[in-house]
């Protein structure tokens, strides 16, 4: 116990310490990508990992965070974080649509309707012009103030991600023990055992897809905030959605650390697959990532977590 | 008065499976269900659970109408029930499972846990509190699907043939569970094949046949009437059941 | 006149939702797994048209049944591979697995293809039918016709013959079916290559017409998630009345709203749909 202890010190340190070592621009971008990835998977993980709701469309709350921000500042002309909030309310309402009707039904209407959902929404942005259309919308080209948190470097927004991801990890953490936590995995488990047990399955449903679309929204602003810049595709495409699925489900579905370990795996591939194949204009990126996810789901659906508990077990039958 | 069900009617398709059924139960029964295969015992059971809605009938629980009810709403009024064939949540531990149950009445995690060890000490399912459910066997299971539904600490316990499949030995421990279960002030209702268990727990059995009850009364009483015996053997057999 | 316009052409279409639509409700209803590949199986049967055109010079009386064979082999091959070890485990696994597999058919295509649309020649099925005003395609009259027929085929083929009712009682109860002697993995693999079959043959008949991308199959999968809802999941004359619905309403709301809109309402009608009956229109409540 001791040990592991110090080890969570160390990369505690590690994760908090190594930018003021190594000040590549490059190296820090992709940093902090993956620590917005890897909260997107987290929150995703909540509903779609723990409930068992596999969401297939979550980029409508990515995108609907994005746009919240960005909106705000093209329309408005508000400091962009100031429009986080209202995309993560736009988000909570989506979540709500969607939920309410699908999940009193079986899991497959859910995964269905969050499809339709997403791409109703790339449409429908598509065709908006207040919202930008298909062009998108920027955020502020030079910084008026600190308020728009607008940074040259991408050091800032990492440790900014960083606080998001320490937070969400908690907010999950206090979840995994306590009562909507159990709640969840005994849907996951079968909902006909989890109702007999007095289980309020379609509400409990709704608050971990809302707690879910929160965070996403909130992933998809941050990202707006560092990137300056939103479109239909990069914020409801279907990439958004699917990377949130792939990196939890590889890092571990329904585990707290699954979807960190997922992302420290697929962010840096990613970024190695798009130098090696010239970008996702290819479409090589989701053939891979494809893969990954029918492999996945055909021999490991408990993703790496599944795979260390196994040789675990196996190493302690060897030693005793 | 605990539970009281009148003229319950289940239709599937044209198929009436319960053709106004009732039965009425006092506060520390134990109530047997017999019944041949098909007779629709099952199927009013899970109407009396909350897992079927009757099409035509009334079911009033503790003073509350429950004919409508959900199956989640009928575990708050402290009605619980067990399955035929067990649906644990596998992935989730021994422990786990029964605090799903126990959160019912202990939203704090802490209460739930304790709650939760108390009943599987009590169901005798504690040496295996951290294993995963999946890894029970099917006694094991039963077993544990009884201590959830424990946790959830209902005035009423429907058994669904929890005893169904078990050799003799393994009958007897779970008859002394039953009792002990009844003995906390449980009051019971159990869907039986096997003759002597009902015999040895039940104060009173309810024998169903095509959709209605054909009799019911003291156990010994019950199964030496003429019109159970032609229920499970046919017409041409007058002999008492074993 | 133009309304009726509009409805013939939106019916004849939607007799090609409706083929596409019954492989998916069939594969769902009988083993409760629904196939996000779908769309991608009609694209990937676009393309089999495409070469089989282009490379064989061979026409529609071909290469409609080419289609429909590779991907009956397809569907079977997909399900030993994969539906068999997952369609039992747990949601997140059934879901991704074929999700993840119309991922890899789609941008596998992309990558040999990449995104340029292409079409099967106009002279292949060309001409006009004109009747009392009314312009009929002969390409979509002839893709409208082939997909009806069928369609009532399989319906047939399910409730008359002694295959169907050995399929329809794998799908009612999978262990009653083994104690009656019916393997269900041979009937399973069989409902997932007739499943992909009829997606092969929609993908076929709207090649005549349409234009053919890699990414073709996004929208059509959604359409078949609609239409199959709206018919009631597992019910074939349900998919028959819910795709030619759509058809309809389809080519009313291009021609009304305008076409980059009639997404938007179909996908929108789902959600509507999944509000006020889930069950589908013509389910049982």
């Amino acid at each position: 116990m001791k040990k592991r202890h110090l080890l969570f010190v160390v990369l505690g340190i590690l994760v908090l310490a190594w930018p003021l070592v190594l000040h590549g621009v490059f190296i820090q971008h992709v940093a902090a990508l993956l620590v917005l990835a890897a909260i997107s998977a987290s929150a995703w993980n909540i509903v779609g990992g723990y409930g068992g709701q596999v969401s297939i469309g979550h980029a409508m709350f990515f995108g609907a965070g994005a746009y919240g921000a960005l909106a705000a500042y093209t329309d408005f002309g508000w400091p962009p974080v100031a429009g986080v909030p209202l995309g993560i309310i736009a988000a909570l309402l989506i979540a709500v649509l969607v939920g309410l009707p699908t999940f009193r039904l079986q899991g497959h209407y859910f995964s269905m309707a969050t499809i339709a959902a997403v791409e109703l929404l790339r449409i429908l942005l598509s065709n908006v012009s207040v919202l930008g259309a298909s062009v998108g919308l920027m955020g502020p080209a030079r910084p008026r103030g600190l308020a728009d948190l607008s940074f040259r470097s991408p050091v800032p927004y990492y440790y900014l991600f960083l606080a998001v991801l320490a937070l969400l990890l908690v907010v999950t953490a206090w979840m995994e023990r306590s009562r909507l936590g159990f709640y969840l995995r005994a849907i996951r488990g079968g909902e006909r055992g989890a109702r007999s047990l007095g289980v309020p399955v379609v509400r409990t449903k709704l608050i971990a897809l809302m707690i879910s679309a929160g965070f996403t929204a909130l992933a998809g602003g941050l990202y707006a905030l560092m990137v300056g810049f939103i479109d239909p595709e990069s914020g409801f495409g279907l990439l958004i959605s699917v990377k949130m699925v792939i990196i939890a489900a590889l890092g571990g579905a329904g585990t707290l650390w699954g979807p960190l370990v997922g992302a420290a795996i697929l962010i840096p591939l990613e970024e190695s697959t798009n130098a090696l194949f010239g970008g996702s204009g290819t479409g090589a990126t989701y053939v891979v990532y494809g893969a990954i996810i029918v492999l996945i789901s055909r021999f490991l659906p408990g993703g790496i977590a599944e795979l260390v508990q196994l040789l675990s077990v196996k190493a302690r039958r060897r030693a005793a | 008065m605990l539970l009281e069900a009148q003229g319950i009617v289940k239709l599937f398709g044209g198929f009436r499976a319960v053709d106004g059924a009732d039965l009425s139960l006092n506060r520390g029964e134990i109530v047997g269900l017999i019944g041949p295969n098909g007779a629709g015992k099952s199927t009013f059971f899970n109407c009396l659970a909350g897992d079927l809605r009757p099409n035509a009938g009334r079911i009033v629980f503790d003073g509350h109408d429950l004919t409508l009810a959900t199956p989640e709403a009928h575990a708050r009024r402290g009605l619980a029930r067990t399955w035929q064939v067990p649906v644990v949540f596998a992935e989730m531990a021994v422990r786990d499972n029964v605090m799903v149950g126990a959160f019912l009445r202990h939203p704090q995690a802490r209460a739930a846990r304790r709650k939760a060890d108390e009943v599987l000490e009590f169901t005798g399912l504690a040496a295996q509190a951290d294993a995963p459910a999946g890894s029970l066997g099917t006694l094991g299971r039963k077993r544990l699907e009884i201590a959830r539904a424990l946790a959830t600490e209902p005035s009423l316990l429907l058994l669904d043939e929890a005893l169904a499949g078990l050799n003799a030995t393994e009958t007897q421990v779970a008859i002394d569970l039953v009792r002990g279960i009844h003995a906390r002030g449980v009051t019971l209702i159990i869907v039986e094949h096997v003759m002597s268990v009902i015999l040895s727990l039940a104060q009173r059995a309810v024998v169903f046949n095509q959709g209605h009850v054909i009799a019911a009364g003291a156990p010994q009483a019950v199964i030496e009437d003429e019109a159970v015996i032609e229920a499970y053997l046919g017409k041409r057999f007058r002999r008492p059941v074993p | 006149m133009i309304l009726v316009q509009l409805v013939t052409d939106g019916l004849l279409v939607g007799a090609v939702y409706a083929l596409l639509s019954s492989g998916l409700t069939l594969i769902w209803g009988m083993m409760n797994v629904v196939n996000f590949a779908h769309g991608d199986f009609v694209m990937l049967a676009m393309y089999v048209a495409f070469i089989a055109v282009t490379t064989l010079a061979i026409g529609p009386a071909l290469f409609v049944p080419l289609a429909a064979l590779v991907l009956f082999g397809v569907g079977v091959v997909v399900y030993y591979a994969l539906i068999r070890n997952v369609m039992r485990g747990p949601m997140l696994a059934q879901i991704l697995s074929t999700f993840g597999l119309g991922l890899v058919l789609r941008y596998a295509m992309f990558w040999v293809f990449s995104a340029n649309f292409v079409s099967l020649p106009d002279t292949l099925v060309g001409g006009v039918l004109s009747v009392d005003g009314l312009r009929l395609q002969y390409s979509r009259l002839l893709a409208g016709v082939v997909a009806l027929l069928l369609t009532a085929a399989l319906h047939l083929m399910l409730t008359r013959t002694a295959l169907g009712s050995r399929l329809l009682a794998v799908a009612e109860d999978r262990t009653a079916a083994m104690l009656v002697g019916i393997r269900p993995d041979p009937m399973q693999a069989l409902a997932w290559g007739i499943g992909a079959a009829c997606a092969g043959v929609a993908g076929a008949l709207i090649a005549l017409f349409f234009y053919i991308s890699p990414l073709v199959g996004d929208s059509l999968v959604l359409i078949a998630f609609v239409t199959v809802c709206l018919g009631g999941f597992g019910s074939v004359p349900g998919a028959l009345f819910a795709g030619l619905a759509i058809g309809v309403i389809e080519s009313l709301s291009s021609w009304f709203i305008g076409a980059a809109w009639k997404d938007v309402v179909v996908y929108g009608l789902f959600l509507l749909a999944l509000w006020v009956r889930p069950q589908g229109l013509l389910g049982k409540s």
